[in-house]
């Protein structure tokens, strides 16, 4: 509990006034000497029990009258669980607030989400504590904020919607920074999160240091959760999973995929209007939802031929969580699918050609170039998609440009050079070629995600039925994503930059491999890092909010956006954008659609070792978790009063008695 | 006398002159030794009528009905009451709670004004006086007797009758039934702080002894009311234990107490037909005392 007047709580004392003024009375007795001591004996045994106990009732209630009025004018404040959960006053409350998309969320029958009841809530608990120094870190800017006065939290740009995960641990450690850079003394914590496994990410090893280094701290640093936990109502969400543009002779059209989720236990076939938006053009569809989700590949919505580019939004109408009910996209014509082959020796390189020159789009063309070590000099980096490598490792200059195209996001793929030289690209080096008596089993591979993962369709590529007869030596810290019988790695990824270095550690020739000539898994690793190096190259961007930096974001040209956020956070809001000549689509991340609760005790197991209160609110809670109660008090007061009267009462008179 | 009336503390002439007009009379016969105001249980010489009985030899044949001679042939002797004086016991509480008064007076100065007024109208109507001064026994015993220097007796003893001890008034009342021979009319002053089923014996022994019995019940006003203001440290008179009390939570049962108390002390008198008489000593004496006399006066006749 609380109190608007502490100070008066020094005065707690005076509830022992009833006693001493007992014990005063008791003190000063008189004595008198007593002839009808027959009846005196009589009473005084009569009287011990029940009269003892009406005596120390009525001293009791005493006691409780004088506690309760010095209680009622401390002012004091309480509701529900937050008012217990607010302990006392700091010098220093951080808010923390979680703005992801799953803190929308309202219950059925209330327009105000988690996020504004959460905000207002604080409100009126910060109104009422009237703490020193209010400060809100937000999990957009991630940015401690201080704030005047407690009636601005509401109204707070930094306490508006966003579609960004939030990242609690993040908010955390912004939190203890600035405990620790400002000297903030007794410190209060208030986070305001929906505990989402996604945002909390319990299984960060972060967790651990921030308790070691918040219990660090010589101050008391309390934490309260005000929880507002995912219940189960039904929630549909929708997000696009493929655009493409086809132009054909006689139409041009967006081919898109999307998918329609729905949260909760109905499972009732559900008719959805879906309405799409094309620059401004509106057209709907209906989609029909059996069971939690249905993926709808490749809906066709014709456009103009001249429309070689542009942005659209799918939407589905409002339900208790608006961030997910809509998805941008952006398109544009797909860029040239070009590869580079840099060999010593173009015979080995011949089934790599035809992967790359053989587009799995027909409406897309691919082509490739073979060109020497020494000729690189006149290749136009800025075109390419990928880069197949059967040489040397790049040294020198030769290194430089290859780093910088993997920097933006081109895709590079080593083979093994003939003879190998010792040279060190990326931390990696070739060391010698080794053969087996026979072909070389492959023990392992990631069929799960990487270029050799699995098709769309579930089917695993045939990596397995690939003979290899000689691989050559491979050094340095890598990612291995199929590994040969005795642990030497097959393929493997460099660590780098935006784009990805695969490296082989065998060639195409049938003299080393099957890869060639068995080209199933070949071909589908070239064509998929082509067209991971495609993505890097075309104009249009998906993002998810929040991934990209925000300074990034600050020149780009809002084309459509939901939140309305400021411009500064662009990259944290659902949208359409366009950077110079880029289009940009701005969504919430796939987990937010799938966001699973945290448990309790796993909430509490964070903050295992500091002080921390759980309070949970839900969304449009228009209790006050925050009032004062003196009135309650007073009227205790009134009734230990009464009581105490009633007890004091003399009962019936002894007149009758003493007549003659 | 007339010296010792100015001089006795208890006894006021103008109460006395005033009470003088009303006689005191037994409600029961008495055997006294001479002539005087009182109902006899024998036949005697004086003017009251009593019956005829058939004459036996011996009888003084001046005594015998010539009238009722003539008319039945027979002879028959004509009897009349006989009028003898009476024994006046009184009986004095003077154990330690006869000294509680939270007035100007206590009880023992209130009982000397009783006992004092009621054994001078006693002699001046020709009755003999005695007094007994009860407290863990008999402290003094005084026997009855008729003379002025006996009366002198009298007073000096109640007037140096002083309150201390413990009460043992009905083992004092059981020794009086059994030590006074002769009906006697036996005047008790006390405030009775005993239960009262042990009274009721003494009662009847007194009763049974033929014995004329005259209880004045003496209590304090502060001993009914029991009105206190703050905690009470109440010490016994008697020399038993003190009690420590808020009388404001004890006063109920004290009440209760009380009022049983004299419930069961009415119901004694009633069986044992003592005159009873509950005084508070706040209350004039003469008042008391006069309508004690007047009440004996209208229930004379018993015999």
């Amino acid at each position: 509990m609380i109190f608007l007047q502490p100070w008066l709580l020094l005065a707690l004392p005076l509830i022992l006034l009833p006693i001493i003024i007992h014990l005063i009375n008791q003190w000063r007795f008189q004595t008198i000497p007593w002839a009808a001591m027959m009846f005196l004996l009589s009473a005084h045994k009569m009287a011990r029990g029940y009269s003892r106990l009406r005596q120390w009732l009525i001293m009791l209630l005493r006691v409780l009258a004088i506690a309760a009025l010095l209680f009622a004018v401390s002012r004091p404040l309480a509701g529900g669980w937050l008012g217990l959960a607010a302990g006392e006053r700091g010098d220093t409350t951080l808010i923390l607030l979680d703005r992801s998309p799953s803190m929308q969320w309202r219950n059925p029958g209330s327009a105000e989400s988690k996020l504004k009841t959460a905000c207002r809530q604080l409100r009126d608990l910060m109104a009422s504590l009237q703490t020193d120094r209010y400060v809100v870190i937000d999990s957009v800017t991630y940015t401690p904020l201080s704030l005047q006065s407690a009636d601005l939290l509401t109204d707070l740009s930094s306490a508006q919607a966003a579609s960004s995960s939030a990242d609690i641990p993040r908010l955390l450690e912004v939190a203890h920074h600035y405990v620790r850079d400002n000297k903030a003394g007794k410190t209060e914590i208030w986070i305001c999160s929906d505990v989402a496994s996604n945002d909390w990410e319990s299984e960060s090893g972060r967790w651990r240091s921030l308790r070691e280094s918040f219990s660090a701290f010589p101050q008391s640093i309390r934490f309260h959760l005000l929880a507002y936990q995912r219940h189960e109502p039904s929630n549909l969400s929708i997000r696009v999973t493929d655009v493409r543009r086809l132009e054909t002779s006689e139409k041009a059209e967006l081919l898109i995929s999307f998918r329609l989720t729905r949260t909760g236990k109905e499972t009732d076939k559900l008719t959805v209007p879906v309405q799409w938006e094309i620059e401004g053009s509106r057209s709907s569809q209906t989609v029909e939802l059996v069971g939690p989700r249905v993926d709808i590949r490749d809906h066709s919505i014709p456009i103009d031929r001249a429309r070689k580019r542009g942005w659209g939004r799918v939407s589905i109408p409002t339900d208790i969580n608006p961030a997910d009910d809509d998805f941008y996209f952006v398109f544009d014509q797909p860029p040239p699918r070009k590869t580079l082959l840099v060999t010593d020796d173009p015979s080995i390189v011949r089934p790599l050609e035809l992967a790359a020159q053989i587009s799995s789009d027909p409406s897309v063309r691919a082509t490739a170039e073979i060109v020497q070590p020494d000729q690189l000099t006149g290749v136009d980096w800025d075109q390419l998609a990928l880069v197949l490598w059967q040489s040397a490792l790049p040294q020198g200059v030769t290194e430089q440009l290859v780093t910088s195209f993997i920097d933006r996001g081109g895709q590079v793929a080593f083979f093994p050079p003939k003879t190998p030289t010792g040279d060190t690209f990326l931390g990696l080096r070739w060391t010698n070629w080794k053969s087996g008596n026979s072909t070389i089993p492959i023990d392992t591979w990631q069929s799960n995600e990487g270029p050799i993962a699995r098709t769309m369709s579930g089917a695993a590529l045939p990596v397995g039925d690939l003979e290899i007869r000689r691989y050559c030596g491979l050094e340095g810290e890598c990612s291995k994503f199929a590994v040969l019988q005795g642990g030497e790695p097959l393929l493997a990824r460099a660590p780098a930059g935006k784009g990805h270095a695969y490296l082989w550690t065998t060639t195409p020739s049938p003299a080393d491999s099957s890869l060639g000539t068995n080209g199933v898994v070949l071909y589908a690793f070239v064509q998929r890092v082509i067209a991971a190096g495609a993505d890097a190259l075309s104009k249009s961007r998906q993002l998810i909010a929040g991934e990209t930096p925000a300074v990034e974001s600050k020149e780009w040209v809002i084309l459509a956006e939901t939140d309305q956020g400021l411009s500064t956070e662009s990259a944290h809001h659902r949208g359409a954008y366009r950077s110079d000549d880029r289009l940009i689509a701005v969504n919430r991340s796939l987990a937010e659609d799938e966001g699973i609760p945290l448990s309790d005790d796993r909430v509490a197991g964070l903050f295992t070792g500091l002080d921390f209160s759980r309070v949970d609110d839900r969304a449009g809670s228009t209790n006050s978790m925050v009032q004062e109660i003196w009135r309650t008090f007073l009227i205790a007061m009134l009734l230990a009063l009464i009581a105490e009267a009633i007890l004091c009462l003399p009962k019936g008179t002894r007149k009758g008695a003493a007549t003659k | 006398m007339l010296t010792d009336r100015q001089t006795r503390s208890f006894l006021d002439p103008q109460v006395l002159s005033r009470l003088a007009a009303v006689p005191l009379l037994a409600r029961r016969p008495m055997q006294g030794n001479v002539s005087g105001r009182h109902s006899s249980p024998h036949r005697g010489s004086s003017v009251e009528f009593a019956e005829y009985r058939k004459y036996v030899p011996g009888d003084d044949l001046r005594r015998l009905d010539w009238r009722a001679y003539g008319r039945s042939d027979r002879f028959y002797v004509k009897e009349f009451e006989a009028d003898t004086n009476l024994r006046l016991i009184l009986v004095i509480d003077t154990s330690g709670s006869m000294g509680f008064g939270s007035g100007s007076l206590n009880k023992i100065e209130y009982a000397r004004k009783i006992a004092g007024t009621l054994g001078y109208l006693a002699s001046q109507q020709g009755d003999a006086v005695g007094v007994t001064c009860a407290a863990e026994g008999i402290v003094k015993h005084i026997p009855a007797k008729q003379s002025p220097a006996h009366l002198r007796l009298i007073f000096d003893t109640i007037e140096e009758a002083v309150p201390n001890g413990p009460t043992q008034l009905v083992q004092v009342l059981h020794e009086l039934s059994e030590t006074v021979r002769q009906r006697a009319f036996v005047v008790v002053i006390s405030d009775f702080f005993m239960p009262p089923a042990e009274l009721s014996g003494c009662f009847q022994h007194l009763r049974f002894r033929r014995h004329d019995v005259a209880l004045f019940h003496l209590l304090d006003p502060l001993e009914i009311s029991f009105t206190f203001h703050r905690p009470m440290r109440f010490v016994d008179m008697e020399g038993g234990p003190s009690i420590f009390a808020e009388p404001s939570d004890i006063a109920e049962r004290y009440g209760k107490a009380l009022e049983q108390y004299l419930s069961e002390l009415k119901q004694v008198v009633l069986e044992s037909a003592v005159d009873y008489q509950r005084v508070q000593i706040n209350e004039d004496y003469e008042q008391v005392l006069l309508q004690f006399l007047i009440r004996r006066t209208q229930t004379r006749g018993l015999r």
